[in-house]
């Protein structure tokens, strides 16, 4: 069987904090992504999605320290570090910067910038060329994309950045929360715009969100991560009908449906340090269905049926090509 | 666009918002703003540094009476004398102990350096606070007042006040006052305009509460740190401009003060006779004292206003580490 | 606001500001009680017929008003009056003495803005290693010197191998236009070399610290995400939106060297205007001082505009 596209395998990420202490963020993580597949990876804030991500492009602070590898096609493109990663930026793996941050320079054209970016790969003239064809594609007029990152207004500005992301023929769209800060129905439109463009041009794409139901209308398997640790793996409709681990069930109760009066659901509680070791499972404080196993042993990820996979000592007790059935 | 939390980032010295009902949760409640300023010291050597050496300083001037080993209106040898054992750093043009005199200089160096700092702290921080606070028209006017301050050239200025009311030491402190106040001013400005545009300054106002009481329950307090810093810094500019009023003969022609020994040394053409110890010492204990006040001021300033996000790039790099394995 | 608005709107300002500043130079120095261009018995040598002559030119015997009326009229002529000292205009002594300041200054204004760029980006780029230190700290230490002081300590590390006095060598007749320049340099190194090293270090502070800021901006990440050398990002990214605050501050400070070098002309001997403001004070040469004082203060009017404008110019988010 072929190496996956892009494959992650026991990633580790510490930081060393200026107070000292060394912040676990990213503990274990292992993930398979191929062409044409779109995977999403959700969590709350401070989860280490981000983290992440951003080790996929060795965009690690100098204050991080990893271990683990990436693997493109077979091949660990960390393993020299920058040199080893720099070439396989952009043109196999690209990302959409989040929709609040300044992901361009404001003192050039947007224009510019794209150009400046083809324009490594070929020509001055291809580079223009191939601008004008990408900004097309994603729906900014000719017109408007000679203007200054300030002048775009956050919708059209993300529109740039996936033109920016699929400039040099990426196989791996990476997206990072590419909707956060957009109006609601912009948002609707750019995660429109990114499916579409994935299954044209058969792109693998991971998406990470906090954003539950704009996950599910683009992505096929969802990630769930919890304090570093992806803790539910599957397809999106089966975690959502019968979820693995309370967490899931939880974060997609939380989850306010207008077609559902029942009350809203939220999680008390927060999230484990993590510049300290976590004794059993990460959840446990804050699970409605812990028990003792719970806080003396860590849960590993087991598969519980179908391609399902689920960190939660509750699936031991039950036939493993059965799911829990979801809680109250 | 970095990890949620950065952990990477050096602790804030301190929230400094008022707990106040309805807060969301896990905020820190008020610190004094005392406080705050000592702990951003404690965390950084520089500053410490800069603290303790001042310190050391302060409490020699104190005792100068005391400690100095002779007085300094008495002749003790011939001028310029080199050191010796009784005179350890020689004698001055006058034939006076340079040491018993540097540290009667040190005395009023440090008394001209904390008179005129308070004075410009002082009115830098009203006109500040009352600029940055009310806006608009009380803005404008300040602004255009502080402007045409920004301008006046400071020796002309003293030469003139020295002229027509005497080169006192008092006036000395009064025109350095004066022409430093409007630094502490732009600062303190551009501060309370931040913490007036802040949510719970507008809630105060919409429930009734008074300027005044704002002002010094909820501005004042946050502005602290900001302005010990500037007065610190404010310091080591006075004492600057002490030495050089003194090198121009405008400084009190009654007192021994650092400045003064350097302009004796000058016009007695201590250079060319060789007599590096009427030049060396006062300068070098100038130097010590801008620079511990620099350091000192700065090292506020720093934990005051923390660095949010780290550099994306740098000679440094994240690295890699060999984990045993089964490790999680 | 569009840039020919603000380009009015801020020269207006700053003449505004000049005509402030003019005002307060003749207050202070003719207006104010006991003040001793107007207590005439103070001037020194001043013989009958010279009292005289300044009564009549100064127009002391006037109400305030005209004698303000006449001020500006005299300064609409560029006339600054004469000289205590040598007799000869004001305004031609200052040029003279400006002439001999500029090349000093410009020269010590090179080394510190080159100093200050190189350890401020070494401390940026090394951050949190040694280096920054190493860095850092000759800068505070060299800022922290009186320049009086170190121009004095200058002169006794190398007397043996400088001059450490005036501009030329007055016993080198006739030299060639190649011995004058070399001549000129030699004279004018030290002086030059004090003032940069007293001034580099509050530029290393701001060079480093916007360094930092802009090398943690977003668009950097993503030119890195793209695929971009760290040298190319420096160069085409980092360094240039990190000069920007840096342009401002130097061309703030411009207006603050040419009275800064006082210190440092009086210690050299070097004929400038900083140099003749001392003897000014000195001998009570008043209407030198005031002379002084105007283009001074009209300096720093001056380029606190240019710092404005160039910055307007250079940020396109502000436009």
């Amino acid at each position: 069987m072929n190496a996956p596209l892009l494959e992650v395998r026991d990633l580790n990420v510490w930081f060393s904090t200026a107070g000292g202490s060394r912040v676990h963020a990213v503990r274990g993580v292992n993930f398979a992504i191929d062409s044409a597949e779109r995977a999403g990876l959700v969590g709350e804030s401070g989860c280490g999605k981000t983290t992440t991500i951003l080790a996929l492009l060795g965009l690690l602070p100098p204050t991080a320290q990893y271990s683990g590898s990436v693997l493109l096609r077979g091949t660990d493109i960390l393993a020299d570090g920058e040199a080893s990663v720099r070439s396989a930026r952009w043109t196999e793996i690209a990302m959409v910067f989040q929709g609040a941050m300044n992901a361009f320079n404001p003192v050039r054209r947007i224009a510019s910038q794209l150009v400046e970016v083809l324009q490594v790969r070929g020509g001055m003239q291809a580079a223009v060329h191939r601008a004008r064809e990408l900004l097309e594609l994603v729906g900014i007029p000719r017109d408007r994309a000679n203007r200054y990152p300030h002048e775009f207004s956050g919708g059209m500005r993300q529109r740039a950045a996936i033109a920016l992301a699929l400039a040099c023929e990426p196989k791996v769209l990476l997206a990072d929360e590419p909707t956060t800060a957009l109006d609601v129905m912009v948002q609707a439109q750019i995660v429109e715009l990114l499916r579409s463009l994935c299954e044209q041009q058969g792109l693998a794409l991971l998406l990470v969100s906090h954003d539950l139901p704009l996950v599910a209308q683009v992505c096929a398997d969802l990630n769930v991560m919890y304090a570093g640790e992806i803790i539910e793996r599957g397809p999106v409709a089966d975690l959502y009908h019968a979820p693995a681990h309370p967490y899931t069930r939880l974060l997609f109760a939380a989850t306010p449906d207008i077609d559902d009066d029942s009350e809203l659901v939220s999680i008390a509680g927060a999230p484990p340090l993590l510049s300290r070791p976590i004794i059993g499972c990460p959840f446990q404080p804050r699970c409605d269905r812990a028990f003792d196993r719970c806080e003396t042993e860590a849960p590993r990820l087991k598969p519980v049926g179908g391609n399902r996979l689920a960190a939660c000592h509750l699936n031991d007790s039950v036939p493993s090509d059965a799911p829990l059935a979801a809680g109250p | 666009m970095l990890p949620e939390v950065d952990p990477s980032v050096v602790e804030p010295a301190g929230v400094i918002a008022p707990a106040e009902p309805g807060m969301p949760a896990g905020r820190r409640a008020s610190t004094s703003p005392w406080a705050t300023v000592w702990r951003a010291i404690r965390h950084s050597p520089s500053g410490l540094v800069g603290l303790a050496i001042l310190a050391v300083l302060i409490l020699i001037a104190l005792l100068a009476p005391e400690l100095a080993p002779y007085g300094v209106n008495t002749q003790v040898g011939t001028r310029l004398a080199p050191p010796s054992g009784a005179h350890l750093l020689g004698l001055d043009d006058g034939g006076y102990d340079i040491v018993s005199l540097l540290m009667q200089g040190l005395r009023v160096s440090l008394l001209v350096g904390f008179a005129a700092a308070l004075v410009a702290s002082g009115v830098g921080a009203t006109v500040g606070v009352v600029a940055g606070y009310f806006g608009s028209a009380t803005d404008a006017t300040l602004m255009r007042i502080t402007d045409y301050f920004l301008v006046i050239p400071t020796l002309p200025l003293m030469i003139s006040v020295a002229d027509i009311w005497g080169p006192s030491l008092f006036h000395v402190i009064l025109v350095i006052g004066v022409l430093s106040w409007t630094m502490t001013a732009l600062v303190v400005r551009a501060q309370a305009r931040t913490i007036k545009e802040r949510v719970y300054v507008k809630r105060q106002r919409s429930l009734g509460a008074s300027h005044r009481w704002i002002v010094s329950r909820h501005v004042l307090p946050q502005l602290v740190p900001l302005i010990v810093a500037n007065t610190v810094l404010n310091i080591s500019y006075a004492i600057f401009l002490e030495t050089a009023l003194a090198f121009l003969g405008l400084g009190d022609p009654t007192r021994v003060s650092l400045g003064t020994m350097i302009e004796h040394a000058f016009l007695a053409s201590a250079i060319s006779q060789g007599a590096w110890w009427a030049i060396v010492p006062p300068g070098v204990l100038v130097a010590v004292i801008i620079l511990a006040c620099t350091l000192f001021g700065r090292a506020i300033e720093d934990a005051f206003n923390p660095r949010l996000r780290a550099a994306h790039l740098g000679a440094r790099s994240f690295t890699r580490v060999r984990v045993p394995d089964g490790s999680r | 606001m569009r840039r020919s608005d603000y380009l009015l709107k801020r020269t207006l300002q700053a003449l505004v500001t000049c005509f402030v500043a003019v005002t307060f130079n003749f207050l202070l120095f003719r207006a104010l009680p006991g003040s001793v261009v107007s207590n005439l018995s103070r001037v020194p040598n001043a013989t009958p017929a010279l009292k005289e002559a300044l009564t009549r030119e100064f127009g002391l015997d006037h109400s305030l008003w005209s004698q303000y009326g006449s001020y500006l009229v005299q300064l609409t002529h560029v006339n600054l009056g004469v000289s205590y000292q040598n007799s000869r205009p004001v305004i031609d002594n200052l040029i003279a003495d400006l002439g001999n300041t500029i090349p000093m200054v410009t020269l010590g204004t090179l080394i510190s803005i080159v100093l200050g760029i190189v350890t401020g980006a070494v401390a940026a780029w090394r951050r949190g290693t040694q280096l920054e230190n190493w860095a850092v700290a000759p800068a505070l230490a060299f800022y922290a010197m009186p320049a009086q002081w170190l121009g004095m300590m200058f002169i006794v590390l190398f007397s043996a191998y400088l001059p450490t006095g005036g501009m030329v060598d007055n016993f080198l007749i006739n030299p060639t236009p190649v011995q004058h320049i070399e001549d000129l340099l030699r004279h004018m190194i030290l002086p030059s070399l004090t003032l940069g090293l007293v001034l580099y270090g509050q530029y290393t502070l701001i060079v480093r610290s916007s360094m930092l800021e802009t090398l943690s901006e977003d668009y950097i990440l993503t030119a890195k995400a793209v695929g971009f050398s760290k040298p190319r990002i420096l160069a085409r990214y980092a360094f240039r939106n990190a000069m920007l605050p840096v342009v401002s501050v130097v061309a703030l400070s411009l207006g603050f060297i040419v009275g800064g070098a006082i210190l440092v002309e009086t210690v050299f001997n070097w004929p400038g205007i900083g140099l003749a403001v001392y003897q000014a004070v000195l001998y009570r040469d008043y209407p030198m001082l005031q002379g002084a004082f105007l283009v001074l203060t009209l300096s720093v009017i001056f380029f606190n505009l240019v710092a404005d404008l160039l910055y307007f110019r250079l940020d396109p988010r502000i436009r």
